[in-house]
């Protein structure tokens, strides 16, 4: 994938959300009159931002329209993106289950699965460390920390 | 302040502080031998379970893991050619050479001798420095640390972004993402779109596992199907290659000293890291060398320069945070944090409000480097072996240790909706050569920035040239266009000859 395209994209993207900051007056609500303002330094560094985002985006575009082949850190490698999808899937997915089903029913399930998905094959000791690491988080934070892991909510 | 370091020796010698000292150490050689897990990475993990005890025990246990964080990283270096960060491409270089000679438990010797010299004389000068020049810092009023905090900004932004522009703009994103949330000065609600829940502004911790931490599990599963490396000491039947002995010790201790010299004073500069300071030292000892043929093929020298400097850094990064409130690199940046959470505000005001914690958290950053070098050398073969534990049993704990990490800070499951999407944003960051750690600078400081820009407004009225009066404001302004300068000198040498990246630093595997 080539950086500089994204870099373009992403550079539109914040000078438009800084321009947005620089012009809207609702993104304040309430507060004490000051020097200042609430708004004085967030408007500074949206313009900041429009510099630097301009900056850049400038000289990808620059390096694009010139027909040049990308440098460096200027190719993306995608391979193996796929992986990095799934496993957000399983962590979103974590987050939605946990305050129903529990940590310590979710996150046996959540390890295998993570496990799996890095080629892990060894079902015995995956299994294990799957189930006991989150009976050892659970009690040891309950008892030593008195953090308090969601547990089953489905009754 | 000879009382003052007596009395962090009582404090930090007891039962509490040593236990999570030996803790510390362990947790940092175990993750920093794992391949893909960082120094970073263990102390943002263990930082959550260090709240709800004291700050003494909680801070010497974070720097513990830090300090053997950084030598674990030399282990897979040196045994299987897998630097864990760019600092340790050179000692990868030379103690790999010497692994595929057989004398793999030489390269684990000097680079745990030169690595604790280096840390222990970066301590020394943290311990001496540090307080004088936070009485000079005392002097500063509201106007002088608004220069300061600019000067911290444009240094940071410059020197540790990939470009000067992207630098700037990681530190702009973590200033606006900073700025969510109820104004401290004005108690007005800022970019919370209507959602209560952002009044707080975004929490510290999840942040900071989801910018730092998880791009690295995620690369990781990116390269799931590079094949696993088995971590191994080569023997050679003879007992004088599986050590260091005193002489050769002595022969390169000259080489320690200096590097370790070069590498206190790059670490007291803010911006610069280990990865700089591993090189220039490299480069000066090559030059003085009276076998400069030897280096990169397996020489001990190499390898005493690059780790010494390396782990200097480590001690002297706290000289700009504790002194003046600037986190000079990603992991200082990281420690701040963690002094905040604990209710103790890095600046100068630290000696004079804590000072008992303070003292006692230099006395354990020396006493860390004694432990580091007894459990280092009685434990190499164990701390081998578990980080050599294959990928897909480490990383399923990781996603867990992070996932209850940034529940603990609140307890609230909003917080893992913002770890999740930091963790996409820091990723994405780093693919589009934004760099986290300076946008978490930038998070941090801008609080401090605030608050002292209004004081300063308040103080000079409509009369904006008194902003310029001082002479502390004239000096900051100029060091800030020095170091601009600077980065831009080294960034054009940089270009010329370019160094190895961490991708490359793997892939050469």
């Amino acid at each position: 994938m080539d950086r500089r395209k994204i870099d373009v994209g992403l550079s539109t993207f914040l000078i438009i959300i800084a321009v947005i900051i620089l012009t809207n007056d609702n993104l304040v609500e309430g507060g004490a009159e000051t020097d200042l303002g609430s708004m004085f330094l967030p408007r500074i560094v949206a313009g900041l931002i429009i510099a630097f985002a301009a900056t850049i985006g400038i000289q990808s575009l620059k390096s694009l329209l010139s027909g040049a082949k990308p440098e460096g850190g200027e190719e993306i490698i995608t391979d193996g993106f796929g992986g990095i999808f799934v496993y957000i899937g399983i962590f979103i997915g974590y987050w939605l289950a946990v305050p129903h089903l529990g940590f310590l029913i979710t996150t046996p399930i959540v390890m295998l699965a993570i496990a799996i998905l890095l080629g892990g094959r060894n079902w015995v000791p995956m299994i294990t460390i799957s189930v006991i690491t989150p009976v050892l988080i659970f009690y040891g934070s309950r008892e030593f920390l008195r953090v308090f892991l969601p547990t089953w909510t489905l009754t | 302040m000879f009382d003052n370091i007596l009395s962090g020796f009582s404090a930090i010698l007891a039962v509490g502080p040593i236990l999570g000292i030996i803790t510390g150490v362990v947790v940092g050689i175990i993750f920093g031998a794992i391949p893909g897990i960082s120094a970073i990475m263990a102390i943002a993990i263990i930082l959550p379970m260090t709240f709800y005890v004291d700050p003494i025990i909680g801070i010497t246990m974070l720097l513990a893991v830090y300090k053997a964080g950084i030598y674990g990283g030399s282990i897979s270096a040196i045994l299987i050619n897998t630097p864990g960060a760019a600092a340790s491409f050179l000692t990868a270089l030379d103690g790999h050479a010497l692994t595929k000679a057989g004398k793999a438990g030489k390269a684990l010797d000097i680079s745990l001798f030169s690595s604790v010299s280096g840390e222990m004389l970066a301590t020394l000068v943290l311990i001496l420095v540090a307080a004088p020049i936070s009485a000079i810092s005392l002097q500063a009023g509201p106007i002088e640390k608004v220069f300061l905090l600019l000067f911290a900004f444009t240094v940071i932004g410059t020197l540790a972004g990939e470009s000067i522009p992207r630098g700037l703009l990681s530190c702009c994103l973590g200033m606006l993402f900073a700025m969510v949330g109820m104004s401290s000065i004005t108690g007005a609600s800022r970019f919370t779109f209507g959602f209560t829940e952002l009044m707080a502004g975004f929490t510290f911790t999840p942040m900071l596992i989801g910018i730092l931490v998880m791009p690295e599990v995620l690369n990781v599963i990116r390269r799931r199907r590079v094949p696993h490396h088995q971590l191994a000491i080569t023997r050679s039947p003879n007992p004088a290659d599986n050590r260091i002995s005193f002489p050769e010790f002595r022969s390169v201790f000259r080489t320690i000293l200096k590097s370790s010299g070069i590498g206190t004073f790059i670490g007291a500069l803010p911006g610069l890291g280990s990865s700089t300071a591993a090189f220039i030292a490299y480069g000066e000892a090559k030059r003085t060398s009276k076998n400069p043929q030897k280096y990169g093929k397996g020489s001990v020298e190499g390898i005493a320069a690059a780790e010494s400097a390396n782990n200097a850094v480590c001690g002297s990064s706290m000289i700009p945070m504790l002194t003046l409130s600037i986190p000079g690199d990603d992991v200082a940046a990281l420690l701040m944090g963690a002094f905040l959470i604990h209710g103790l505000t890095p600046g100068p005001m630290i000696f004079f409000e804590h000072t008992e914690t303070i003292y006692a958290i230099f006395a354990g950053f020396l006493i860390t480097d004694l432990f580091l070098l007894g459990i280092a050398k009685s434990g190499f073969s164990f701390f081998v072996k578990v980080a050599s534990l294959r990928r897909y049993y480490i990383f399923p704990c990781v996603t867990v240790f992070a996932f209850t990490g940034a529940f603990t800070a609140g307890q609230n499951m909003d917080d893992i909706l913002v770890l999740i999407a930091f963790t996409a944003m820091g990723y994405g960051m780093r693919m589009v050569g934004l760099n986290p750690a300076v946008f978490i600078v930038g998070f941090i400081l801008t609080p401090f920035f605030e608050q002292n820009l209004d004081q300063a407004l308040a103080i000079v009225g409509t009369e904006y040239h008194l902003l310029f009066a001082s002479p502390f404001s004239w000096v900051f302004i100029a060091l800030s266009f020095f170091f601009i300068y600077s980065g831009m000198r080294m960034r054009k040498k940089t270009a010329k000859n370019p160094p190895a990246t961490e991708e490359e630093c793997a892939q050469s595997t």
